[in-house]
């Protein structure tokens, strides 16, 4: 099940953040979303020493934490897209697919003329598109 | 890790026990340590110490229910249903410090060879020593050890020992008294390790042959031979066993039922912790990060879920987090960390790594959270349950059983002690006894300090924020908030820095609690500000306040800012009036202690009060008024009034006050507005959110220079001051939380143009000057004469006190005034332009020593202080400039002056003059040699120049030549050309050379009036008299001035450097005679001399052209020998056929001796042909 996605911006600042789960662990998803960005940053950095080639935005799985696993997709304009899952087992194909959908839903809410770019993302339209997308991962 | 004995943690060591022959034990042993790898010895003295091998010295006996494994696995009885555990705790112990892989009994040989009394002796020894370690297969040896290396040995009584021990020769050892590495290689390598071999053998046929049906059998079995292993440094079957045991350890789940439930998991996990141990252990220090990291997950996978009973899960945590701190540990010894982990990295194993995870601090994290979770597992039980309160330590009685991972009560029956097993209640009340003793939180800070430390040198920025954050939240819990403060504000900084709003709400919530506790209200009210103007605008309030997932700044909600706004505002803004302690705060506020905030451009306090300032005008006269708009915006949820504002500038005099009308005076003036200063009265000062608040005022200042305003400084209430520095809004930097908000933004000013260039400072033009400077001349200045530059200061309307004449030269094309190449001849003064002096005016200058007379002077700068002048008066200086090099200079001069006498805090007004001034050279001089006339001299150097003097000419020695010395005026000014006259430079010159004015002595005018372009020769004759190759002229000295200039100015002296020349003897001079003119048709004679002033016999050939105008007799070509020191003349009869200036024929000698040919020139072998006699008048003019 994914509990958050989360969209960063290029300043590792959120743009969207969105958690999917009942119980109030909101801020530790954002601890854990936020972590991340390390794991983005060391793998962009040092493309050689993580063994990653960073042909393709998907950046796979960046790092499991206590019950969670954190799945990382870096855009061409340092856009990061972040999935967080309680799934034990992932398959690949899954979070891809959901990184694709995501990166298109993403990009309509910002080719809104009225959505400045580097600010958040408050498109009503987009948050509805992304809940629909994490409702239907990992069903096909 | 270091809660694991020490045999669990290294790698066994064998063991070797050693008899007889005591002295030479401590080498021996010295020696087996020594070993790679190293062995353990035990020494006996003598024989009589056999019983101690292998003696027990357990003071517990055991009661039935526990059975001594090795007994059991080496009896050959049926395999018994049930065992009393896994594995022993002493077991690895005892195959370190009691039971040796190997027994070497020292004889010395004559104990053999010799007496058989003594030989008996060796043979009783031998068999008491077979019946003790026969049973448990331990290997003997015998070492004879001999006196000498020659001594007799007697193959009998070899042989008897032999037979005596049953071992056959390998066993059998010989040494000398030194120590023989052979001997102690055969002890550490074949014998000591067969024992290990042999035992792994036998009980892995045992595994094999799954002679015991019972997995707890196995397990152990598989432990031993994956030891037994160890022992041989055997690492690939020891890893391979290992993990056998642990498979069918965790086969074990579940389904034995040995233990009481809970005892029974503990036991068995406590049995994988070992085994996982031993096998991570193993593959880090065989390099294998990833395998080992991969063998972690897996570990971590299979026991996650054995929670076992839910009400004391704290176990479970506990035993999760002694994994993760464990393997940190292991990764941070281990060698393998610093390795590349890139090689399949991901792909090979199913479960891909990452980063991460290599990394002991992530271990470290994750060790803390889990022992976190036994914490708060643990408050839990001790609070829901009262008999848990009850206990305390006193169930000491319980302590390790003799299994791993068992406990067991400890019963005193008399002497005996017994260990009875317990049942669960009686286990965990002794887990709970000894997790209340524990401190978990000095661990866990411990573990999370690590794991900060170890993230920061990782420049994992994040995770170290959080590690941080998790610290802080930890000492918090622990009531130590001056070093929760620490961490907070380490993680703090970085969600402010990239703007993880919700999170930095709940450090901020904490940090704000911490001051609290603290008693630093300064702080308190600081972060709770900070917290008050996030960008949180979430309107949910669903959450519970009291939701443990909280910190206690509560959920980040509007509400949560508004509640806080209102909390911490009336705090501060509390009336004057004696409030010992407000209600809830906690802080206990004296009356007058006020509070001052001070808000710079890096604060995060900026989106409290933002003030953004705008000058209108960019340039603004003296004494005139200028708009000003102050804005203020404020991200406050709530609109807060202000009682008065200060706006402060540089000046200090413009400083003015904005007051609330609505709100009372307050006593309390401000330090920085004086009393007098401007007030403004606004009927309300209200900030509304996210609304600028926009004020326009008209200020005046009188001070010229910049004007700035600095900061603006709000007070609310009586003791409460926010000071926010003044940002212009051209260069006003976005709210670094707020700017990635999707609020509408208004502009600081109503005009936008303002709002987008508007400045916070402002240009006050001086006022107007009323002196005047003016410069008396304008160029062009000729290099060489003092330039006079007349400056005259006038007032007209200002008089002027302590004036200040500033004189700059600069150069206008480039290249600098100071770049003299060093080689040139002129450059002796380092600047090719420079101010000589300055004359003061005339008549002045007594007032001018009385004033000071500042009078500085450099090449290039010059400062003359100016007498006090009335108005009307005039004051004029000299200026003198010398060039010394053709050069554009700019003259800028300017004059700073009080208008109104010694006023401290009048400025100083400035005029500004500046003049092009050309530098131009007077004089173009040049120079020619002309040898005599009609005599050729054969100068060698002439005719194959030497390859360094390229330009320079030749004289020949003690011959007169003539030098044309010609000075052109190139300027465009008339000059008066005094003198010109050559100077030796030095003495060597003098007596080298004769130089002559020209012939007619004394005739030629002693001044010359030059005009532009004009040209003045003089003719020297030069007598060199040296032979040298390099001959100093000396220089041409010229005496000049301006022509109609003022009459005693001073003649400007021009130097003019002579060529080098050349001198050498000639050894053939040819000269011509000819008569100076002829007349047609009347026959004259041509002769041509050819001297020798050698004194050796020369050889000259010659030839003679024929010429047009001329009929020739004489021989047209010849070879001639002229004697030494003697001439040989060729004469030539000529008749003149044209008139005018006609061309001698040519004649060309060629030296035989030099291989030269010379011809004399053509100017030299031309005559004048009349048509008839000239008359004697007109003859002696042109002859003139």
């Amino acid at each position: 099940m994914i509990v958050c996605v989360a969209v960063v911006g290029h300043q590792n600042n959120p743009l969207y953040i969105q958690s999917f789960t009942d119980a109030d662990d909101a801020l530790k998803l954002h601890h854990i979303v936020h972590c991340s960005l390390d794991v983005i940053e060391e793998r962009v950095n040092n493309p050689k020493k993580s063994g990653t080639t960073l042909n393709e935005a998907f950046l796979g799985l960046l790092y499991p934490t206590v019950n969670y696993k954190v799945y990382g997709y870096l855009t061409n304009t340092k856009v990061k897209f972040i999935l967080v899952t309680t799934d034990l087992d992932v398959r690949d194909t899954d979070v891809r697919s959901f990184f694709r959908k995501f990166h298109a839903a993403y990009v309509d809410a910002v080719s809104n003329p009225f959505h400045v770019p580097g600010k958040k993302i408050t498109s009503r339209t987009f948050a509805q598109t992304v809940s629909n997308i994490v409702g239907s991962y990992g069903l096909n | 890790m270091e809660e694991y004995p020490e045999e669990l943690r290294t790698p066994p060591v064998s063991l070797v026990a050693l008899f007889g022959y005591s002295e030479l034990h401590a080498s021996i042993t010295k020696y087996l340590h020594s070993q790679q790898p190293p062995i353990n010895a035990l020494a006996f003295p003598d024989f009589s110490h056999i019983s101690l091998l292998l003696a027990h010295d357990d003071q517990i006996s055991r009661t039935s229910s526990f059975r001594d494994p090795l007994s059991v696995a080496d009896s050959s009885s049926p395999i018994p249903s049930r065992c009393g555990g896994i594995l022993k705790r002493d077991w690895l112990l005892k195959h370190r410090t009691k039971v040796p892989a190997l027994v070497a009994a020292f004889f010395p040989s004559h104990h053999i060879f010799g007496d058989p009394t003594q030989w008996l002796q060796v043979c009783s020894d031998l068999d008491s020593l077979k019946s003790v370690i026969r049973p448990k297969n331990i290997k003997l040896v015998v070492v004879v050890v001999q006196s000498s290396p020659h001594e007799e040995i007697s193959e009998d009584r070899l042989v008897a020992l032999r037979k005596r021990a049953e071992l056959d020769s390998k066993y059998v050892l010989f040494f000398n008294s030194s120590i023989d590495s052979e001997l102690t290689h055969s002890l550490s390598r074949h014998l000591a390790l067969a024992y290990y071999r042999e035992e792994g053998r036998r009980i892995k046929s045992r595994v094999e042959k799954k002679s015991s049906n019972s997995l707890d059998f196995n397990v152990r079995y598989c432990f031993k031979v994956a030891v037994y292993a160890e022992f041989r440094r055997d690492w690939g079957e020891a890893l391979k066993f290992y993990e056998d045991a642990y498979h069918s350890l965790h086969e074990m789940i579940g389904t034995s039922t040995r233990l009481p439930a809970i005892q029974r998991l503990v036991e068995i996990k406590i049995i994988a912790e070992q085994l996982h141990f031993k096998i991570s252990t193993l593959l880090l220090h065989g390099g294998k990060l990833i395998e080992a990291v991969t063998w972690f997950h897996q570990h971590k996978a299979s026991y996650e879920k054995v929670v076992g009973s839910t009400d004391f899960i704290f176990l479970h945590w506990d035993w999760m987090s002694r994994q993760f701190l464990v393997f940190a540990e292991l990764l941070e010894t281990s060698s393998a960390t610093g390795q590349s982990f890139s090689s399949s990295n991901q792909g090979s194993a199913e479960i891909s790594l990452t980063e991460f995870e290599f990394y002991p601090a992530y271990y470290y994290q994750l060790a803390a959270h889990y022992l976190k979770d036994k914490k708060s597992a643990l408050e839990l039980l001790l609070s829901m349950s009262e008999i848990a309160q009850e206990i305390d330590t006193s169930s000491a009685s319980i302590t390790p059983s003799v299994y791993v991972g068992q406990f067991a009560q400890l019963l005193e029956k008399g002497e005996t002690l017994t260990l009875h097993s317990i049942t669960d209640e009686e286990y965990i009340r002794y887990t709970i006894s000894e997790a209340k003793r524990f401190q978990d939180s000095l661990e866990i800070i411990a573990w999370l300090k690590r794991s900060y430390e170890s993230f920061t040198n990782l420049k994992a920025r994040r995770m170290a924020a959080l590690c941080a954050f998790e610290l802080a939240r930890e000492y918090f819990d622990s009531a130590d908030p001056s070093n929760a403060k620490f961490f907070f504000d380490i993680s703090a900084n970085l969600y402010r820095q990239e703007g993880w709003v919700t999170l930095l709400w709940e450090v901020l919530g904490y940090l704000r609690e911490c001051s609290r506790n603290l008693g630093a209200l300064k702080d308190f009210v600081e972060f709770s500000l900070e917290m008050v103007a996030l960008p949180v605008t979430s309107y949910d309030n669903s959450g519970n306040l009291r939701n443990k997932n909280y910190g206690p700044g509560g959920p980040a909600t509007i509400s949560g800012r508004e509640s806080i706004h209102q909390e911490v505002f009336t705090l501060v803004c509390r009336e004057a009036e004696p409030l010992s302690s407000t209600e809830g705060s906690g802080f206990k506020l004296a009356t007058d202690s006020p509070l001052h905030l001070d808000i710079d451009l890096v604060s995060p306090l900026r989106p409290v009060l933002l003030a953004s300032v705008a000058f209108h005008e960019q340039m603004i006269k003296p004494c005139t008024l200028c708009s000003f708009t102050l804005s203020l915006l404020s991200h406050l949820p709530l609109p807060v009034e202000i009682d008065h504002l200060e706006v402060q500038f540089n000046q200090s005099t413009c400083n003015f006050v904005i007051r609330n009308s609505q709100r009372p005076l307050w006593a309390s003036a401000s330090n920085t507005v004086k009393s007098g200063s401007q007030v403004e009265n606004e009927p309300s000062l209200v900030l509304v959110p996210n609304n600028w608040l926009r004020l326009t005022y008209a200020i005046n200042s009188e001070q010229s220079g910049k004007l700035e305003c600095l900061s603006v400084l709000a007070k609310l209430g009586p003791l409460f001051t926010i000071c926010s520095r003044a940002e212009s809004p051209a260069a006003m930097e976005e709210l670094p939380v707020w700017k990635h908000e999707n609020s509408v933004e208004s502009l600081p000013t109503k005009d936008p143009v303002l709002a987008v260039f508007g400045q916070k400072a402002t240009q006050i033009d001086e006022p107007e000057p009323q002196v005047d400077v003016s410069l008396g001349a304008s160029g062009p200045a000729l290099v060489g004469e003092d330039f006079t530059m007349p400056i005259v200061v006038t007032s007209k309307g200002h008089a002027v006190y302590s004036g200040e004449l500033k004189i700059n030269l600069v150069d206008v094309g480039g290249g600098g005034l100071f770049s003299p190449r060093e080689a040139e001849p002129f450059s002796l003064e380092s600047h090719h332009v420079e101010i000589c002096g300055i004359d003061g005016a005339e008549g002045n200058d007594e007032s001018e020593s009385e004033t000071g007379g500042i009078k500085k002077i450099q090449q290039s700068f010059g400062l003359v202080s100016v007498p006090d002048l009335k108005e009307g008066e005039s004051w004029s200086c000299k200026l003198e400039i010398k060039w010394h090099r053709p050069k554009p200079v700019m003259l800028f001069v300017s004059l700073g002056y009080l208008p109104h006498g010694s006023e401290a805090n009048t400025q100083k007004l400035h005029i500004h003059k500046s003049l092009q001034i050309e530098g131009k050279m007077p004089l173009l001089i040049s120079n020619r040699f002309m040898l005599p006339y009609r005599r050729d001299h054969l100068l060698l150097n002439r005719i194959k120049p030497a390859p360094d003097s390229e330009d320079m000419s030749s004289l020949p020695l003690n011959e007169k030549s003539v030098l044309v010395v010609s000075a052109k005026n190139c300027s465009e000014i008339a000059l008066e050309l005094v003198s010109m006259s050559i100077e030796f430079d030095d003495e060597l010159g003098e007596t080298s050379c004769l130089i002559q004015q020209g012939s007619g002595c004394g005739d030629s005018p002693s001044s010359a009036n030059l005009a532009p372009g004009e040209e003045f020769k003089k003719v020297f004759t030069v007598i060199p008299t040296t032979r040298t190759p390099k001959l100093g002229l000396g220089s041409v000295h010229l005496k000049w001035r301006r022509q109609g200039g003022n009459i005693t100015e001073a003649y400007v002296s021009t130097k003019h450097k002579l060529p080098e020349v050349n001198v050498e003897a000639s050894p053939l001079v040819m000269s011509l005679n000819s008569p100076p003119y002829a007349i047609l048709g009347e026959p004259f004679t041509y002769a041509v001399r050819i001297c020798n002033q050698t004194q050796l016999l020369q050889e000259a050939k010659f030839a003679l052209a024929d010429a047009q105008s001329f009929v020739l007799s004489g021989s047209h070509s010849n070879t001639v020998s002229v004697l030494p020191k003697s001439e040989h003349v060729l004469s030539y009869k000529l008749v003149p056929l044209t008139c005018g200036e006609q061309q001698l024929p040519k004649i060309t000698v060629t030296s035989a001796r030099y291989s030269a040919e010379f011809q004399p020139s053509a100017v030299a072998s031309s005559v004048f042909v009349f048509p008839s006699v000239p008359q004697a008048e007109k003859a002696n003019s042109t002859t003139k």
